[in-house]
């Protein structure tokens, strides 16, 4: 028994964020530095707190000794239906759980935010606001990885979106209004089919009977292991014919209807990953939002998307996902190379990043799609490692136009003069980036193109051509910048300072860890992906 | 009594510590770079040479040993090292190559003020060159097959600032990596058939022994010749070779050490460790020999009209991977191996010797220099013996590895003999034009100041050509000890006359004609290019290569980006903008509804209970 699982652990870190928040609210306006502080303090608190987690959680080999129940909200429905029922409810709840899928996304979201808030000193105005949205935002990301009810994961997903549509729309670049505006609008249409498939999940997956004695409480709810418990089952009364139970079944899911769902769950994801060819609306957010926005939005918002992918897609439908293993694969490699050539034909560093996320969120369809153990564990390493890179990544971007005022690679050069230690590390993420072993972006490819290689052996000789084109993109920028003559104007500039050192050197010894010592992340992981695929396969075999 | 060989995974661990510790100390501490790198290879040297001692004797068993690396329900990926001879071997030419080429830089990068930098980044590569070299399985010596290539990346784009050093590093890293997504799908081919997932090459050894049968010829024929990608990228073979030759825009002690007698030579090694999967189809065999014989004799040719002391060398390189794999190819696995060997000695001597002259004269035009022997005599005599090494002279090493290859072509292949006199002749003759050119005849226009290296400089080079002279006595046609060493088996005599005779012959011809046209001046030098001008053109421009790859891969890449950028900004940008204006419109539409009349509300209000209904009773009725 350890201490975490007697306190409400993963309130906690989800609180954290809110608490800071509030001492934000109370500092006066004037105090900027106070602010600062306490915004890093608040996000510094649930990343240790995860930390411990994370690390008791391998103790515990899997995380149902965390989880956290409370009812909510209950709406009573007609209860004269049936005799015998003593309570015929609809439950709203909050419930919180762990396990090897979001355990590593809690970690690697509490680690950036907390990257994030230091990368905030270039923040130049409305310090206050811009930390209350920032904390709200994490909370919101945190939420999303924690909630183990539909509901609360669809709600904390909305924060997200509200709290990234004012970081984008006040403090982000020239055209940042129209970004803002682009981005909820494109992701609000993604939240409208994801609530309506979670709406019909619940009206029949979400149904519980408990019986106590001669009574029976009938509930409806979002809870998410219900859900997963009456769709795994097939004698479940959702996989069950009407003729099967006399005549009338309200709660069966036809297969019409699972797929209806799986593809209604695979755009809404699909937009947020972003999936060729809903990506555009990224791009603008990219190059518009802050860097140190950018920094969650790229290390983690897209994350959100590959999870509920995983969560919702491949966990509630893998009959779905199997039979269309090959449409995810083919999308993962167009998402690959396409990403790949259009990063190699941009002009602007951001919009380099913005379309390697695009190729390398391809590598977790890859990975999703090859449905067994090793191409999950894939997905999720890279998941966890794009976080970290894409993260370091735009810090330096952060750091680099603040000093010379562009990203446009054709106005900068040389710069590993001025700046040799900003340059080592940019061009170590580059490494990272484009996969090098020993860094932790090789492992998660390595992981995702073996799985797949299982069944598509065609489709994985296409991915792996992109870690041909990868190299050619990002060896171009990285070099662009770093190397040649140096630009007279860039003569006098300062190398990284502390507070930006710090976070730099944070991110790439975790880099270095998960690339030298996978492990560490692959056997948490296992706690959870090697019960599944049993139960998966049980599955199959007794349906 | 196996010491010093359970030791092994050590030696890699010397030069890693003297990485990290350059790394930590940082560029100020110009002093200590060469006396921690050196250090560093020196231990790690002492320890491989301790290690073949041991092994030297009869009967010296491999040893391995690894551990879990990522375990992942039934798969688990190990990485872990294994000693055999083979491996030995490596493990000394790498160290002290490696060792000479720190000791020699010390006095090469004096005045450079990254040279602590330098020095970081040679122990990395030397740390990850030991690793390839000691891994026990196949995705480990991927993983360091990466983190050499990433080296010689970072030292050949060392001058930064440079804009050909940073396109010929870039260039270096991106062509090898096309060889490199090869062998990753052979590794991938090859988890997915070997029984248990095994990647180790003990496991491989017995499952292709040739008569097992567990992986049908096709799929071994295929898995073999996705390693062979790897091999030919990182090796140099054609048609991956257009990286090495720009790869001279590096330190002159780098294209010694990485791109002359180590990492260039990983791809033969590749080979020479998954050799079992290679015999089991003779398809996959035929294509390296080929492939090697035919990148031999196209590299020489080009190395002949060279203007660069260091794209001569360069191209000679090619042209001697080439002749290994032949070897290879032709199922002389001693013969490839016994030519890595030697090559590596000869080689690096003739690069630190062309770095000596580069640092003496400040050009790399060869038709600057001359007359250069009076004035650097212990750089022109070493040059000299690595020539004749080179050109296949006896008793010089390059002769009895080079003829170990040409009798394994004359016994099975006349055609690719024949190729390999060719290539041997162009060999001695462009070494012949190389030398007569540098160092005798009148001072060039650079000469003037020229003067010997300092003896840190030179030490390396007198102990090298030692090694070039002598290093081909291990195996000579009566004596077939280093292959009987190197394969556990006793190997019959394998000498063969017409062999010999023909090597010989073709090597003093070489050595003749280059001496007539480019040292006594009988024939004129302008002869070639006043004769046959394309042909000149031709070879100096390396068979335009490299124009051939602008025009066919990286052109059309270029386009479709473009394509692709003009279909993502109107047509899937397209996309995005209705949504937007379709909101919009909606917008407009439900704003419109809100006319404050308490009718439009209602029927609105209605409208939606409606459909309400109709929902949740049409959702029984659900097909």
């Amino acid at each position: 028994m350890s201490i975490l699982q007697d306190i409400p652990i993963l309130s906690l870190i989800l609180l954290a964020p809110l608490a800071g928040l509030l001492v934000v609210l109370l500092l006066p306006k004037q105090r900027s530095g106070w602010m600062k502080t306490a915004a890093i303090v608040a996000t510094i608190v649930p990343f240790l707190l995860s930390l411990w987690l994370y690390a008791d959680f391998d103790k515990q080999q899997g995380g149902a000794a965390y989880d956290e129940q409370l009812s909510w909200a209950e709406i009573p429905l007609n209860k004269e239906l049936q005799n015998g029922v003593s309570e015929f409810v609809f439950k709203f709840q909050y419930a919180l759980g762990v396990d090897g899928l979001s355990m590593p996304l809690v970690l690697l979201t509490a680690l950036v935010t907390a990257m994030a808030a230091l990368a905030a000193v270039h923040v130049k105005k409305r310090w206050k606001s811009f930390f209350v949205w920032f904390l709200l935002l994490e909370t919101g990301m945190l939420g999303v990885f924690l909630a183990r009810d539909v509901f609360l994961f669809f709600v904390f997903f909305e924060i997200t979106l509200v709290a990234m549509y004012f970081l984008i729309g006040i403090w982000g670049y020239f055209h940042r209004e129209r970004a803002a505006n682009q981005f909820l609008l494109y992701n609000g249409i993604g939240s409208a089919i994801m609530l309506l498939a979670f709406v019909l999940l619940v009206n029949t997956a979400g149904f519980r009977i408990d019986q106590a004695g001669e009574q029976a409480s009938f509930v409806y709810s979002g809870s998410y292991a219900d859900i997963l418990r009456n769709l795994a089952d097939p004698n479940a009364w959702v996989n069950l014919s009407p003729d099967q139970l006399g005549g009338v079944n309200p709660f069966q899911m036809t297969d019409a209807m699972q797929w209806t769902l799986f593809i209604m769950l695979l755009v809404a994801f699909g937009i947020k990953l972003p999936v060729f060819p809903f990506h555009t609306w990224m791009l603008k957010v990219h190059t518009e939002a802050p860097p140190s926005v950018v920094m969650i939005h790229s290390g983690v918002l897209l994350k959100m998307g590959a999870y509920g992918l995983l969560r919702f897609g491949v966990l509630l439908f893998p009959e779905q996902v199997r039979e269309w293993a090959a449409v995810l694969a083919a999308l993962g490699v167009v998402n690959i190379l396409y990403g790949a050539l259009l990063a190699f034909r941009q002009q602007e560093f951001k919009l380099v990043l913005a379309y390697s996320s695009i190729s390398h969120m391809g590598i977790v369809l890859l990975g999703l799609a090859a449905f067994n153990e090793i191409g999950l564990q894939g997905a999720l390493f890279q998941l966890v490692s794009h976080g970290l890179i894409s993260a370091l990544l735009f810090l330096i971007v952060g750091s680099l136009f603040e000093r010379t005022g562009t990203t446009e690679l054709a106005k900068l050069g040389g710069l590993a003069r001025s700046m040799p230690f900003m340059s080592g590390v940019l061009l170590t993420a580059g490494l990272a980036s484009l996969g090098l072993p020993g860094l932790s972006g090789f492992v998660a490819e390595f992981l995702a193109f073996l799985g797949l290689f299982e069944s598509m052996r065609w489709l994985t000789a296409l991915g792996v051509v992109g870690i041909v084109l990868t190299a050619a993109y990002v060896l171009r920028a990285v070099l662009k910048i770093t190397f040649g003559a140096q630009r007279e104007k860039y003569g006098a500039l300062r190398d990284a300072r502390l507070v930006e050192a710090v976070p730099m050197i944070v991110l790439l010894a975790f880099i270095l860890l998960l690339g030298c010592y996978p492990s560490v992340l692959t056997d948490t992981m296992q706690t959870s992906i090697g019960g599944l695929f049993e139960q998966l396969l049980a599955t199959r075999a007794g349906g | 009594m196996d010491m010093y060989t359970q030791a092994a995974w050590l030696v890699p661990l010397f030069p890693l510590a003297a990485f990290l510790l350059l790394t930590a100390l940082g560029r100020g501490f110009r002093k200590a770079g060469a006396l921690i790198g050196s250090a560093g290879a020196l231990a790690a040297f002492v320890l491989s040479l301790l290690i073949v001692v041991e092994r030297l004797g009869e009967g010296a068993v491999d040893y391995n040993n690894a551990i879990d690396w990522i375990a992942i329900g039934d798969y688990t990926l190990r990485i872990g090292f294994e000693v055999t001879n083979l491996t030995a071997m490596m493990l000394v030419v790498v160290t002290l190559v490696s060792f000479l080429v720190n000791l020699y830089s010390a006095g090469y990068m004096k005045n450079d003020e990254r040279i602590t930098v330098f020095y970081g980044y040679v122990s990395l590569f030397t740390f990850s060159m030991l690793g390839l070299v000691l891994s026990d399985n196949l995705l480990s010596l991927y993983i360091f097959w990466e983190l050499v290539g990433v080296c010689s990346f970072l030292l050949v784009g060392f001058w930064y600032t440079k804009p050909k050093a940073r396109a010929a590093a870039k260039k270096a890293f991106i062509v090898t990596r096309i060889g490199d997504a090869g062998l990753l799908l052979g590794i991938l081919l090859l988890f997915w058939y070997m029984p248990d997932h095994a990647l180790d090459f003990t496991t491989i050894q017995s499952v292709f022994d040739g008569q097992s049968g567990a992986i049908t010829t096709g799929i071994t024929t295929l898995i073999a010749l996705l390693i062979f990608l790897g091999a030919i990228g990182k090796s140099g073979q054609f048609p991956l070779h257009v990286w090495l030759p720009d790869a001279m825009e590096g330190p002159t002690p780098i294209s010694a050490l990485i791109h002359a007698a180590t990492m260039v030579a990983a791809g033969v090694f590749l080979i020479a460790r998954t050799y079992d999967i290679f015999q089991d189809s003779a398809a996959a065999m035929e294509t390296v020999a080929y492939v090697g014989g035919f990148t031999a004799i196209f590299a020489a040719t080009v190395a002949l009209a060279q203007n660069d002391i260091k794209r001569i060398l360069a191209y000679s390189t090619v042209s001697q991977l080439g002749y290994m794999m032949m070897a290879l190819g032709l199922g002389s696995l001693t013969g490839g191996v016994f030519h890595l060997f030697t090559h590596a000695f000869f080689k690096a001597l003739l690069f630190l010797g062309a770095g000596s002259v580069i640092h003496a004269v400040h050009t790399q035009n060869i038709h600057e220099m001359g007359g250069l022997a009076s004035k650097m005599r212990v750089t022109a005599w070493t040059f000299a013996v690595g020539a004749l090494a080179l050109s296949g002279i006896p008793p010089f090493s390059g002769f009895w590895s080079k003829d170990m290859i040409l009798t394994a072509a004359i016994e099975t292949n006349p055609l690719l003999f024949v190729v390999g006199l060719a290539a041997a002749f162009c060999t001695a003759l462009y070494m012949a034009r190389l030398f007569f050119l540098v160092f005798m005849g009148k001072p060039g226009s650079a000469s003037a100041d020229a003067h010997e290296a300092p003896a840190v400089m030179t030490a390396p080079l007198v102990v090298l050509a030692v090694l070039a002279a002598a290093a081909g006595f291990v195996e000579t046609p009566w004596n077939g000890w280093f292959g009987s060493w190197l394969s556990g088996e006793a190997e019959a005599a394998h000498g063969s006359g017409v062999a010999i005779v023909a090597s010989i012959a073709v090597g003093l011809l070489g050595l003749y004609v280059g001496w007539l046209i480019y040292g006594k001046g009988g024939v004129s030098r302008k002869a070639a290019a006043e004769r046959a001008p394309w042909l000149v053109k031709l070879l100096e421009n390396g068979y335009y290569a490299d124009e051939l790859y602008a025009a066919v891969i990286v052109k059309p890449i270029r386009t479709i980006g473009s394509v692709l950028m003009v279909v993502d900004e109107y047509i899937i940008g397209g996309l995005v903008r209705l949504a937007g204006i379709a909101t919009a419109y909606a917008g407009r539409t439900a704003a419109r509804l809100q006319n404050g009349q308490v009718q439009t509300y209602g029927l609105a209000a209605a409208i939606g209970f409606v459909v309400l209904v109709a929902a949740i009773v049409g959702r029984r009725f659900w097909p």
